[in-house]
Order: structure tokens, then sequence, then C-alpha cells
């Protein structure tokens, strides 16, 4: 296999509540402890506030809602990925519940009633694991972005 | 090829540092240069000053207060921001906009690293609002665009809304008098 292949093969498995999806590892960053989660008002769906990681400050976005039907949980660590926004690098964050995976499987089409943001399929023993098309996930509304009108207080600090 | 000296790159990295006044708005933390804010005055001080503005469209801004030979359109602050209602005790009146903002506390005045640039994954009006995030003590806070907070729109309904109110007002006032 050569390596543009094994890339292309290979995801990384984040764990939200019981369940396990998958992210080309190509586009994650690390995975970051759990930091404290600053929120300030703004008007944009999905994200919950930002981190500061390595000098940076990075977008969360809550896609627990879409994925485990739940709110954020209390400490939590968070899967950096890299995102294209008007042609401009970007790095964005989503919670996760603990520890990833790096693995090597192939991707297959995702079945036809499979929600917008899964991009396809990893077979892995057996388990069926859900791989996250980021761009269509983190642009998924569920509901208005939590922070308005919400008491920071109440969603962190967490660290 | 250039070459950069270890304390050249030092000094890259150190953000430039501007004076701010970090106040809140419904428990919410928020930055603005000192350099905007011409006067802070107690809500309650203005009370007795203030012009009230009915039927503008514009329903964070429900009055008209006066400073010195300047009126400023008091704007609400959890209604800007879309925050739950909490009850402001402060005005920042700003120093370069006919604006007022009715604010619930000053946390104090201090320096703060120069904004970074708000994070493209901020589609909504929050790009209007903001100049950037800014991290200081450890607490990434956004730093408001005094600009931000009326929009050419919002000002020419409220300065119209404002002219009718006091042709209404010169009209009855008339009409008192030749009766």
């Amino acid at each position: 296999m050569t390596a543009a292949a094994i890339e292309k093969n290979s995801f990384v498995l984040l764990q939200l509540g019981k369940r396990r999806f998958g992210l080309p590892a190509a586009i994650v960053t690390e995975l970051a402890p759990p930091v404290k989660l600053h929120v300030f008002a703004h008007q944009t769906p999905m994200v919950a506030g930002v981190i500061m990681r390595r000098g940076r400050i990075i977008p969360v976005y809550d896609v627990t809602p879409v994925l485990a039907g739940k709110k954020l949980p209390d400490r939590r660590f968070y899967l950096v990925a890299s995102r294209k926004i008007d042609a401009q690098d970007e790095l964005s964050a989503i919670p996760v519940d603990g520890e990833c995976e790096l693995v090597t499987a192939e991707l297959f089409p995702s079945p036809e009633d499979s929600p917008k943001y899964v991009a396809g399929v990893l077979s892995i023993g057996e388990e069926t694991i859900e791989v996250l098309d980021f761009e269509t996930l983190v642009r998924t509304t569920t509901a208005p972005a939590v922070s308005n009108g919400a008491n920071p207080q109440q969603l962190g600090p967490i660290a | 090829m250039s070459i950069t000296s270890p304390d050249q790159k030092a000094q890259k990295r150190v953000r430039a540092k501007e004076s701010a006044i970090l106040f809140t708005i419904s428990g919410h933390p928020f930055a603005i240069a000192s350099s905007a804010v011409h006067e802070i005055r107690s809500a309650d001080s203005l009370a007795g000053s203030a012009m009230e503005i009915a039927q503008s469209g514009v329903t964070k801004v429900k009055h008209l207060v006066h400073r010195g030979n300047r009126s400023y359109f008091v704007v609400n602050g959890c209604a800007h921001f879309g925050l739950k209602t909490a009850r402001p005790t402060l005005v920042l009146i700003l120093r370069d906009s006919p604006v007022a903002i009715l604010v619930d506390k000053i946390e104090r005045m201090t320096d703060i690293a120069e904004p970074n640039p708000l994070p493209l994954a901020f589609e909504g009006e929050e790009r209007r609002w903001y100049r950037g995030l800014s991290y200081t003590d450890d607490v990434i806070m956004p730093v408001v665009n005094p600009a931000g907070f009326l929009t050419r729109h919002e000002l020419r309904a409220l300065e119209e809304a404002l002219h009718a109110s006091r042709a209404e007002a010169h009209a009855e006032l008339s009409g008192t008098v030749a009766q």
C-alpha cells in the first residue's frame, strides 16, 4: 500500500457517549486535554465557545446533540481538526468523551438513509463506525447557539 | 534568505497592548478600548434627562440622552447581544458615535493584548459586533467594535423617529398656543 493510500484509509476514532465515530486522520491536528471553554455572546449556530491551544484561539463546535443526543459533558477532551473556510485554513474543535484511536481501514459508502454528515462507514471487528464529514457536521443545525442567553457559569469553565 | 535573531522572533510574538475597560452584560464578559469611551455614568443619573423614542423599529433603543451639546441613542446591551434581560446599572457613552450602551457592571480598566481576529467559524452578527478576541488573564473575551452597535440603517430609522416625535410635539405645542 502506498503512503497516499495509507493516509486516505487512516481514520481517528472518537468516543461520544456510547458511540464511536471516525474522522479522516488527514484533517485531525491533535487531541487536546480538557482545557477551559471560553463562552461569549454570538449568533453562530453550533459554536459553543472557544479554547486556547498552543497560543491559538480555536472555535469549539458542540456536535454532541447531533451525534449523541445530549448536552456537552462536564469534562471533555477536544479533537482539533483543520477546515478550509473562504480558502483559508482554520482549526476547529469538537468535544469528545475520551481517548481516540488511530486505525487504518477501508471506507465503505454509507447507507442511503444516513444523515448528510456521514461520509461513509468503517467495518472494524463487528462494529460499523460512521465516518463524519466534518464540514457538513459543523453546519448541521439542531438548535440556536448554546451561548446566546445562557449563563456562562453553567457552561464553563471546565478546567 | 533572511536571518531573524531569537530576540526579533520573541518581539514578533509579543502582541501590542491597549488600554481597555472590561465590563459585563448578563454575566458575559466584554472589553472595549478605553479610547472609545467618552464617559461612564450611572443609568439612574441619566434617567431624568432621557427622552423616549417611540416606534423607530429599533427595539434595542428606547431612549435618547443629551450630554453637553451632543445626543446619544441608548442601546440596551442585553437586546443588542441577544442575552437574557438583566438590570443595567451603568451607561458607557461612546466618543466617536452617537451611542451610549447600557451595561451591568464595570469589572476594571486594564491593558489587554491586541485582539486576535475573530475565527472565521463565527458567521453571525458577531462579525460586526466585535473587533476580535483578546486573551487576558486566562480569559478570552470579545473586544467590542464601537461602530458595531447601530447600523447606518438603524441610525437613520432612529433619526426619522426622533424627527417625527419632535414634529408631533411641535404641532401639539402650536395647537395649544393657538387655542
